[in-house]
C-alpha cells in the first residue's frame, strides 16, 4: 500500500508541477555557472580594479569600506590609495558611497543606478556573470544595446571597448527527434533548422578576445562575490574546523554513552 | 540530600530548594531506559532555544530598529562588527533549525502517541510553544527590513484584514502606520526580543514541569509507572544523570555537525532560510516577482492559497493549527505507539506525512492551476487525518501493548 | 543498577570534557571579539589634522580625537627652560613608569621642540584637567609653578603633563601618537604608518 502511494506520488511529481516558472537568466535561458575563487587574490585585485575603473563611476558599494578591501585583498595601502581609491578626500575607513549624486544619475539613466554591494547575493553570481556578458547591439534602445538576461536594462555596455561588438545572430542547429537523438534524413545526414537569438561577437572589433574578456568578467564577478559577503572565504575555512570539532566530540561522547549503556543493558 | 554534601549546600537548600529541585527535575529524574533517536529532539530544541537567546542578545548590539537604519545595520553586523557574521548566521540558521527540531519533536508525539492520557497538558503546552514560535519567527523575519521582510509582513498583516468589520482598522493598528514602517519595526522588535521570548520561556518551563509530573513516554507506549521499586522509582527507568545526559551529548554532537554544515557552508539554505530577495532593502512600491514564506510556514501558506476566499483562507489556516491542540481527544486508540496501532492508523499516518511534505513544498513555489489543485487535496488530507482520527482509531484492531519496556 | 567508575570511564570522561571545554572556549571568541570597536568606530576614530601655525606662544588649544580631548600647547622658550627646575617636585620626571612614545626626543615630550601634545584625560579617573600656565599662588598650591589641575580629585601636572608628587594620579598624562608636517599636526598615527 505504502509503495503504491509512493508511486502515485512520484508519477504526479514527474509531471508539469516541477516545471520552473521561467529560466533564471531570461532570454538567455539557464545562467552560465560561476564558481567563485575567493582565495585567488590576483583575480580579486584585478576584479576590484575593473570595478573601480568601470562601474564605480555610477554604482556605489555603500555597505563596504575602502580599507577592508585593501586588507582582505592584500593590497599595500599606498598602492591601494594611489590606484584604487576614488576621490582625494576619501579616507580608508569611509564607506564606498559612490561618486555620483542620485539626482544627477536619475536624469541620466531614468533610474538611479542601484548599489551593487549585495547584487551577487540578490541575483546570484551566475546571473551577474551571465548578465555582464550578454549585451548585444540593438539600435532601438537608448544606449544602442540590449541585454539577454535583463531585457530593457537601463545601462550602457560600459565594457564594449574591451568586448567589441556583440550581435544577435542566427545559425543552423540540429533538430532533436522525439526519441531524444538528432533527427536524420534517409541519407543519414543531420536535419537542421535555422534558429535565431544566438550571441556572436564580431572578431577584432574589441580590444580583447572572447576568452580574455570572459576572464575580465570572471575577475570582476569574483570581486563582486567577495564584496557581497567579505567574510565568506573565512567562513568556509572556519567551517571545516568547527565540523571537525563536532565529529571528534560526537565520537567521544558516543564512546562514553556506549560505556555507560552497559549499566542498564 | 545525601550525606556527603557540604554544610553550605545544606544551608542553602533549607532556604531555597535548589538541590531538591535539581535532583527532582534533572539529576535523578527517572526517564525510560529504552528510547530511540526520536526522543532527542526535545533536548535539542532547548539547546537551540539557548543559541537563539544568546545570539539574539548579541545581534541587538548592532541592530538598529528604524526604517532608515534596519537594513544597513544588518550589513553593519555582517561586515563591520568583528565576527558579527557568525552571530547573525547562528541566529538565522538557529531559527530554521528550531523549527526543524520542533517539527520532528511534534511528529514524534504523533507517532508514539505522546499526547495520550496523562500527557494531554504536556502536548497542549507544546502546541502553545509552537504557536509562540511561529509568531516569534514572523516578527524576527520582518526586522531586517529587506524586500521579503516587507512583502511577507504585508501579506501576513493583510490576513487580519479578512476579519469582518474590524479588519482594515486592525491592519493599521498592527502596523501603527499606513505601510510597514519604522513604527512597525520598532514594535515588532520589542515583541521579538522581549515579549515573545518571555512567553516562550514561561511556556517551555510549564511544558517541562508538566512533563516531569507525568514522566516521559517511550516508543513502545508502555506505562513504566506500573512497575516500580520500593522507592517508587520505575524499574524500566534510568536516572537522567549521567545516562540520559550522555545520550543527549551524542545527539548534540550530531546536531552540531548538521548545524555547522548549514551555518558555515549554506547559510542561505538555497534561499529557503534567508530568502534572496531579502538582500535588497524594502521597497514599498515594488513587489518581488515571487513571494514565498520561509520553509517552516509553507504548509500553512499552501493551505491559505488553496482556499479561493480571503476570510476562508485565514480560517482554514487558523483551524489547521487549532486542530493540533485537540489531538489528545481525537485519538481513541488503546495503544499509544504506532507500533501497536492498527493498519488504518499506519495508512493514515503515511498519507498525512506525504501530504504535509507536499504542502510544504507547494507553499514555496509559484502557483499554477495544477499546484492549486494539489494544495486543495493536501489540505483535505490534512484535516481528514485529524477529523477522522476518532473513527479509524476506535474501529481498528490494535496489538496488545507489552507490560514492560 | 549501579554506576561504576572504571578507569576507562574516567579517561573517556576526561577526554570528552576536555574537548567540550576547548569547543566552548572557541565558541566564546566571536561573542567576546564582537564587543571590540567596529570598523565604523575605528573609521570615526581615525587620525585628525590641525594647523598649529596660528597658535600664540603660551596658548593651549583643545582638539577632539576619538571624542577625547587632546591638548596642544605652544610653549615659550622661558617655559621650556624652566622644565628642569620643577623636576624635584615631580613624581616621574622622565616618564619611566609609562610607555613614553617619544622618549628622549624633546623636553616637550612630543616630536616637536616647541609644542606639547597630550591626552587630556587625567590618569587618575579620567576627568579632563584644566590648564593654569601662570606661576602664582593657587588655592590648591601656594607655590604653583604652572601646569594642569584636575577639578575632580585635585591631581596636578606640570606644563608638559608630568604628574606632581603627592596627588592621586599615578602617572604622567599620556602622549598620543602624532607627527608634524611643517605646521600641520596629525594626531592619531605615527609618521609613515600609512
Amino acid at each position: 500500500m505504502r509503495k503504491l502511494l509512493l508511486l502515485v506520488f512520484l508519477f504526479i511529481c514527474s509531471q508539469e508541477i516541477f516545471a520552473a516558472g521561467g529560466a533564471a537568466c531570461g532570454d538567455y535561458g539557464e545562467c552560465d555557472t560561476f564558481k567563485p575563487e575567493l582565495n585567488n587574490m590576483e583575480s580579486l585585485q584585478l576584479g576590484a580594479l575593473t570595478f573601480i575603473n568601470h562601474c564605480y563611476g555610477c554604482h556605489s558599494l555603500k555597505y563596504s569600506r575602502w580599507g577592508r578591501i585593501a586588507e582582505d585583498l592584500e593590497i599595500p595601502e599606498n598602492i591601494f590609495t594611489d590606484n584604487l581609491v576614488f576621490g582625494a578626500s576619501v579616507k580608508l575607513g569611509d564607506r564606498m558611497t559612490g561618486s555620483m549624486k542620485p539626482a544627477v544619475s536619475e536624469t541620466w539613466f531614468g533610474i538611479a543606478p542601484p548599489d551593487l554591494t549585495l547584487v551577487t547575493r540578490l541575483h546570484g553570481s551566475d546571473w551577474v556573470y551571465t548578465y555582464l556578458r550578454t549585451f548585444y547591439e540593438d539600435s532601438s534602445k537608448p544606449y544602442g544595446v540590449n541585454n539577454m538576461v535583463y531585457p530593457g536594462a537601463a545601462m550602457p555596455n560600459v565594457l564594449a571597448s574591451m568586448q567589441g561588438q556583440q550581435i544577435l545572430s542566427c545559425k543552423d542547429v540540429p533538430i532533436i527527434a522525439s526519441n531524444g537523438g538528432v533527427r536524420r534524413d534517409e541519407l543519414g545526414n543531420d536535419v537542421t533548422e535555422e534558429k535565431c537569438g544566438y550571441l556572436k561577437t564580431i572578431e577584432g572589433s574589441g580590444a580583447l578576445s572572447v576568452k580574455e574578456f570572459d576572464e575580465v568578467i570572471f575577475n570582476l564577478v569574483n570581486f563582486m562575490t567577495y564584496i557581497g559577503e567579505p567574510s565568506r572565504a573565512n567562513r568556509e575555512r572556519m567551517g571545516w574546523y568547527v565540523i571537525l570539532f563536532f565529529i571528534v566530540f560526537t565520537a567521544l561522547s558516543y564512546l562514553l554513552f556506549r560505556e555507560y549503556q552497559k549499566d542498564y543493558h | 540530600m545525601t550525606q556527603e554534601s557540604s554544610g553550605f549546600f545544606n544551608w542553602i537548600n533549607n532556604r531555597l530548594p535548589i538541590v531538591n529541585t535539581f535532583e527532582r527535575h534533572l539529576s535523578k529524574h527517572p526517564v525510560p531506559k529504552k528510547v530511540n533517536f526520536w526522543y532527542m529532539f526535545g533536548a535539542l530544541a532547548s539547546v537551540v532555544l539557548i543559541i537563539q537567546i544568546i545570539s539574539g542578545i548579541w545581534l541587538m548590539f548592532g541592530y538598529e530598529n528604524t526604517e532608515e537604519g534596519a537594513f544597513s545595520s544588518i550589513e553593519f553586523i555582517m561586515r563591520d562588527i568583528e565576527y558579527g557574521w557568525i552571530i547573525r548566521y547562528m541566529h538565522t540558521t538557529g531559527a530554521s533549525m528550531f523549527f526543524a527540531v520542533v517539527y520532528l519533536h511534534m511528529f514524534r508525539g504523533l507517532l508514539y502517541g505522546s499526547y495520550q492520557k496523562p500527557r494531554e497538558l504536556v502536548w497542549i503546552f507544546g502546541m502553545a510553544i509552537y504557536l509562540a514560535m511561529m509568531a516569534e519567527g514572523f516578527l524576527g523575519y520582518v526586522l531586517p527590513y529587506g524586500q521579503m521582510s516587507y512583502w511577507g509582513a504585508q501579506v501576513i498583516i493583510s490576513l487580519f484584514g479578512a476579519i469582518p468589520y474590524i479588519g482594515e482598522s486592525l491592519e493599521i493598528w498592527i502596523r501603527g502606520d499606513y505601510y510597514i514602517s519604522g513604527a512597525t519595526i520598532s514594535r515588532f522588535f520589542a515583541l521579538h526580543v522581549v515579549a515573545l521570548p518571555l512567553i516562550l520561556i514561561a511556556l517551555v518551563f510549564m511544558h517541562l514541569i508538566a512533563l516531569h509530573e507525568v514522566g516521559a513516554g517511550n516508543p513502545e507506549g508502555v506505562d513504566i509507572e506500573k512497575h516500580v521499586d520500593e522507592d517508587g522509582v520505575p524499574l524500566d527507568s534510568v536516572p537522567f544523570f549521567p545516562y540520559k545526559v550522555l545520550n543527549a551529548l551524542v545527539a548534540i554532537g550530531i546536531f552540531g555537525i548538521v548545524f555547522s554544515v548549514i551555518m558555515f557552508f549554506f547559510p542561505e539554505g538555497g534561499g529557503y532560510m534567508i530568502e534572496l530577495a531579502n538582500f535588497e532593502e524594502a521597497n514599498p512600491l515594488i513587489t518581488p516577482e515571487h513571494i514565498a514564506p520561509v520553509w517552516y510556514y509553507s504548509p500553512y501558506y499552501a493551505m491559505l492559497r488553496a482556499v479561493p476566499d480571503k476570510l476562508g483562507g485565514l480560517i482554514v489556516m487558523a483551524a489547521a493549527i487549532a486542530i493540533l491542540f485537540v489531538v489528545p481527544w481525537l485519538d481513541r486508540s488503546k495503544a499509544a505507539s504506532i507500533r501497536y496501532k492498527g493498519i488504518l492508523s499506519k495508512i493514515a499516518m503515511t498519507i498525512f506525512v506525504i501530504s504535509w511534505l507536499m504542502l510544504a513544498w507547494l507553499g514555496t513555489v509559484p502557483v499554477t492551476a495544477l499546484r492549486t489543485n494539489l494544495s486543495i487535496i493536501g489540505t483535505v488530507i490534512y484535516f481528514a487525518f485529524f477529523l477522522l482520527m476518532p473513527i479509524y482509531t476506535s474501529i481498528e484492531k490494535t496489538k496488545p501493548v507489552p507490560e514492560r519496556l | 543498577m549501579e554506576e561504576k567508575i572504571t578507569t576507562r570511564r574516567k579517561v573517556l570522561i576526561g577526554m570528552t570534557s576536555a574537548v567540550g571545554a576547548v569547543g566552548a572556549s572557541f565558541a566564546a571568541v566571536p561573542f567576546i571579539a564582537s564587543w571590540n570597536p567596529s570598523a565604523k568606530a575605528k573609521a570615526f576614530g581615525g587620525p585628525v589634522k590641525v594647523d598649529v601655525s596660528k597658535m600664540q606662544i603660551g596658548q593651549k588649544i583643545q582638539v577632539a580625537w576619538r571624542k577625547q580631548p587632546i591638548f596642544v600647547i605652544r610653549h615659550s622658550k622661558e617655559a621650556l627652560q624652566n622644565l628642569s627646575n620643577v623636576e624635584p617636585k615631580l613624581d616621574d620626571p622622565n616618564s619611566l613608569k609609562i610607555e613614553e612614545p617619544y622618549r628622549d626626543e624633546n623636553p616637550t615630550r612630543s616630536t616637536s621642540t616647541e609644542y606639547t601634545v597630550l591626552a587630556g584625560v587625567c590618569t587618575h579617573l579620567g576627568c579632563a584637567p584644566k590648564y593654569y600656565p601662570e606661576m602664582e599662588s593657587k588655592p590648591w598650591d601656594e607655590s604653583w609653578v604652572g601646569g594642569f589641575f584636575c577639578p575632580c580629585h585635585g591631581s596636578t601636572f606640570d606644563i608638559v603633563g608630568r604628574v606632581f608628587k603627592g596627588v592621586p594620579a599615578p602617572t604622567n598624562l599620556k602622549v598620543p601618537p602624532h607627527y608634524f608636517d611643517g605646521s600641520i599636526l596629525t594626531i592619531g598615527e605615527e609618521r609613515g604608518t600609512v
